[in-house]
């Protein structure tokens, strides 16, 4: 039967050439296009989810938690679940909206997403355990359906204001913002976890793979939170006393360099960082710059004592109170003419002259190697973020009179980190060490990349004992001994009979030496006469000193003097850190009332004189590196506040001089640059501490601000801090309590 | 079978007793069904002694049986070990994730305590607590340190200190 044979092959041959066809297809899906299919199933199927770290704790010097993350509980609904979204919206609200200015939490806003989501929408995001509280109670009582809590990070800052600029703060995207969170930030952050899921179709997970997160890592910082506290507890004290616009205090240990209290005003609170502003964040001690004026002198006096150009007792002339400079003239303080006096005596008396020609004796060349050798005109190397490394221009670029205007500290800016570190060379027998603000031994590449799972032992700062052997990268050797100890005993003279009187103090030896600096005008660029900087830098006990203070206030209002406004916080600060540590009293101590200091005739304070070169603070400022945070100052137009009043230049007489803030550097010629300027409808928010409920009523309606009170009774914190500068309007946020 | 069943269970007879009972009766059935002449049956016991039977003995088939039991029981006892094992690793994997959990929530409320202690520690509550308890700060030369070592690398002054009270 051929033909059926045939058609039978032919079938045969038919079910062949499917069949091979089907294998070919299957060659080209799962072997040639393989890679392709399977990288196509991994997007559809596989997820990731980020697990968060748990961000790392900062400690102070004796492991007291600075910086913590606990975990809090955040509310979130499924809308699914929800029958009367808007019911709902505005009972929730009602409790999760505290602070009136997140505007998340209000009613509106919660309603638009339980409206918008399907499966999930966040209601209020790491509440506090109160609000979860009520919230919970509101579910308990069936008022609302379809909440649920989930937990999350919550960076809590214990000590509130204390350190709060140092510390920095953390933003709602647990990223750093500021002071150590932020320079630390990849060390504190950690390494997120990954969880890696497998899903079908229907959105059913099918595996996962997970890898844990790492947590961040814990610093310990050199702060002493109880010296911390003194230091801005005697802040405050002489922010009510004078209004001023910002203060800086820094307490140094002068043995290791460390810094042991770093305290600022205005602060923040960082647990309410809403409330921040850039200006706040502003770190003053790293970051701004001012000419010091007579605290300076102490370079010029230790360069020629240690180059054995001049003695403690030797006489100097000081030719009446008058010298002059390349055509320059330079006079002491009003009323004072001094003729042949001792060098100590000079000292004591702030004498413009003596330092002049102290400096000149010493040679621009060595006396440029003794101011850089001193810490100025490069970064300290601090732990904090945005220092800049001050204003000095090189001695190749002095004019004929800079000696002169430099050795009165003019013509140069620094910064406060910078000024208490030259005390504490001095302090500790002339050897320069840089400051820090961690301990040792954490981020210098010392220590694993492991966390250690003990934590460190605290670590009290314990006074007395020697410079570290080794000596801490950077430092070196600045004046001798021997030269150290007679400025020492000169600046505990200037502290006994000369203008620092007010920095005495009670069963212990001090010494420092003060100073009284004119700020430059950022509207006319000239120095200003109502503008002034203030300061002190001291050591104590003096025989063997343990700490070093800088004391800074910028624009006190009323007396402007660094012997009347400075030097008492520096005695307050000194005093209760020495009795803080016990140390014992070097000298006697006698009664408070022996001891008032209201009767010491204050010796006026260098008076801030116009001598100095602006231009030549200009020049320094445009010969800083590009991401010094000096030159990175914002041009801040603001038409309300700023007044271009263009001001005769004052080369006839006196040339302007004096001493300024820097803070805002502009350069002479006329072209395009960054000045920061403040608005000049800006208001000045008062203290309303302890103040009862009506006194605070009536403050803020006179001071032009809204005020919001919670508890009763006085006042105990308000926000934001007295001082700040707010535009009208703003309201102050206050918590009384009995 | 069934007349075996039926009369052993009525009564304790003997075997033959009851086959002729049985012979009976069915001669009985069967005359009643008898159409003409019919071969009579009859029952005949027959008895079976197996007694005499002996299985013989096979010694390899023996062994072989007896190996392939200790064999399984082997392999019995190590799927129970197995078993054991994994499902006690799996209970334990559990305890574990469960004592981890506590752990970590123990650890959770100590970071929370923790956060409590610095809270009610802060310098500044206990400053303002203390002032509204009366407290004062104390004045210099007021505290006395017991465990202060003095400081022998300060120079020493030659000079005639009153004795200082503790308390002024």
């Amino acid at each position: 039967m051929p033909l059926k044979l045939a058609r039978f092959w032919l079938i045969c041959l038919f079910f062949l050439v499917w069949a091979i066809l089907i294998v070919l297809r299957l060659f080209w899906l799962q072997v040639v296009r393989h890679q392709e299919y399977v990288e196509r199933a991994q997007r559809q199927q596989q997820r990731t989810f980020e697990v968060a770290p748990r961000r790392g704790v900062l400690y102070d010097r004796n492991l007291h938690e600075l910086a913590m993350t606990v975990q809090v509980d955040s509310v979130f609904a499924v809308p699914t679940e929800i029958a009367d979204k808007q019911a709902t919206a505005h009972a929730l609200a009602a409790i999760v909206h505290i602070d009136p200015d997140d505007i998340q939490t209000t009613e509106v806003q919660i309603a638009a997403r339980l409206v918008a989501g399907h499966s999930f929408a966040w209601v209020a995001r790491r509440v506090t355990a109160e609000t979860s509280a009520r919230v919970k109670e509101l579910i308990k009582s069936g008022a609302v359906k379809g909440i649920y809590f989930q937990k999350e990070f919550q960076r809590f800052y214990p000590d509130n204001e204390i350190a709060a600029q140092v510390l920095g703060y953390v933003g709602l995207d647990d990223a750093g913002l500021g002071g150590l969170e932020q320079k630390f930030e990849p060390l504190l952050h950690g390494v997120s976890g990954r969880m890696y899921t497998a899903m079908d179709a229907r959105r059913h997970v099918l595996g996962s793979t997970e890898s844990e997160p790492e947590p961040g890592r814990n610093l310990t910082l050199t702060i002493d939170e109880n010296i911390q506290f003194m230091a801005e507890r005697a802040l405050d004290h002489a922010m009510e006393r004078t209004q001023a616009a910002n203060a800086t205090v820094v307490v140094q240990d002068v043995h290791t360099g460390q810094i042991l209290a770093l305290a600022i005003r205005p602060t923040f609170n960082p647990n309410l960082f809403r409330h921040a502003t850039p200006e706040l964040l502003r770190n003053h001690a790293v970051s701004d710059v001012y000419e010091p004026g007579s605290v300076f002198k102490l370079v010029a006096y230790s360069a020629a004592l240690d180059q054995h150009a001049a003695a403690p007792d030797d006489m100097i002339d000081c030719q009446g109170g008058q010298i002059t400079i390349a055509g320059r003239t330079i006079h002491d303080n009003q009323g004072e003419h001094f003729g042949r006096i001792t060098v100590h005596e000079a000292l004591e008396h702030s004498s413009d002259v003596a330092a002049i020609k102290l400096a000149m004796k010493v040679g621009q060349e060595r006396f440029y190697q003794y101011i850089r050798d001193f810490g100025f005109g490069a970064r300290t190397g601090a732990e904090l973020p945005g220092e800049t490394r001050g204003l000095l221009r090189p001695v190749n670029k002095w004019e004929s009179s800079s000696i002169g205007s430099i050795a009165m500290g003019q013509e140069v800016g620094v910064t406060p980190l910078q000024m208490v570190s030259m005390v504490s060379t001095i302090a500790n027998g002339g050897v320069y060490l840089p400051p820090r603000v961690l301990m040792p031994g954490q981020v210098d590449g010392t220590s694993t990349g492991q966390q250690s799972a003990v934590p460190r032992a605290p670590m009290p700062f314990k006074p007395g004992g020697d410079l570290p052997n080794p000596l801490p990268p950077g430092a070196h050797r600045v004046i001798s001994t021997l030269a150290a100890a007679q400025m020492r005993k000169m600046m505990e003279g200037v502290v006994l009979f000369g203008t620092g009187r007010q920095a005495q103090l009670n069963g212990y030896s001090s010494g420092g030496k003060t100073g009284t600096a004119q700020k430059i005008d950022p509207a006319t660029h000239l120095y200003s006469k109502t503008m002034h900087i203030a300061s002190f830098a001291g050591i104590a006990p003096v025989n063997n000193p343990i700490i070093a203070v800088a004391v800074i206030i910028d624009s006190p209002k009323g007396a402007y003097y660094g012997a009347a406004i400075s030097a008492p916080v520096f005695a307050e600060v000194a005093q209760q850190v020495l009795e803080y540590l016990a140390v014992p009293h070097d000298i006697s101590v006698r009664s408070p009332h022996a001891f008032s200091k209201a009767g010491l005739r204050m010796a006026e304070d260098d008076a801030p004189q116009q001598t100095g070169n602006i231009s030549a603070l200009y020049a320094a400022a445009n010969e800083l590196p590009n991401d010094d945070p000096l030159r990175a100052a914002v041009v801040q137009a603001s038409a309300a506040g700023q007044s271009a009043i263009a001001r005769p230049s004052q080369t006839n007489a006196q040339p302007p001089g004096g001493a300024g803030n820097a803070k805002p550097i502009a350069p002479q010629q006329p072209a395009p640059t960054t000045v920061i300027v403040s608005s000049g409808n800006a208001l000045r928010v008062p203290s309303l501490i302890n103040l009862p409920v009506r006194k605070v009523i009536e403050q803020a309606a006179a001071a032009g601000l809204e005020v919001e009170i919670t508890g009763n009774g006085t006042v105990r914190e308000q926000a934001p801090a007295p001082g700040t500068m707010v535009p009208p309007g703003t309201k102050i946020v206050v918590r009384c309590g009995r | 079978m069934a007349a075996c069943t039926t009369t052993y269970f009525e009564a304790g007879r003997s075997w033959e007793a009851r086959v002729a009972e049985r012979n009976a009766e069915m001669m009985t059935r069967q005359a009643l069904r008898r159409r003409g002449m019919r071969t009579p049956e009859f029952a005949f016991p027959k008895h079976f002694d197996n007694s005499r039977l002996v299985k013989t003995p096979d010694p390899v088939r023996a062994r072989q049986i007896s190996l392939f039991s200790k064999a399984i029981t082997v392999l019995f006892l190590l799927t129970m070990v197995y078993g054991l094992q994994h499902f006690s690793a799996i209970e334990g994997g559990y305890r574990v994730e469960s004592e981890k959990q506590v752990r970590e929530q123990l650890r959770e409320e100590n970071r929370q305590l923790r956060l409590s202690e610095a809270q009610l520690t802060e310098p500044n509550r206990i400053d303002r607590m203390s002032r509204e308890l009366g407290f004062a700060e104390p004045q210099p030369g007021q505290m006395v340190q017991p465990n202060a070592a003095p400081d022998v690398s300060a120079p020493a002054l030659a000079q005639v200190v009153p004795p200082v009270s503790a308390v002024q």
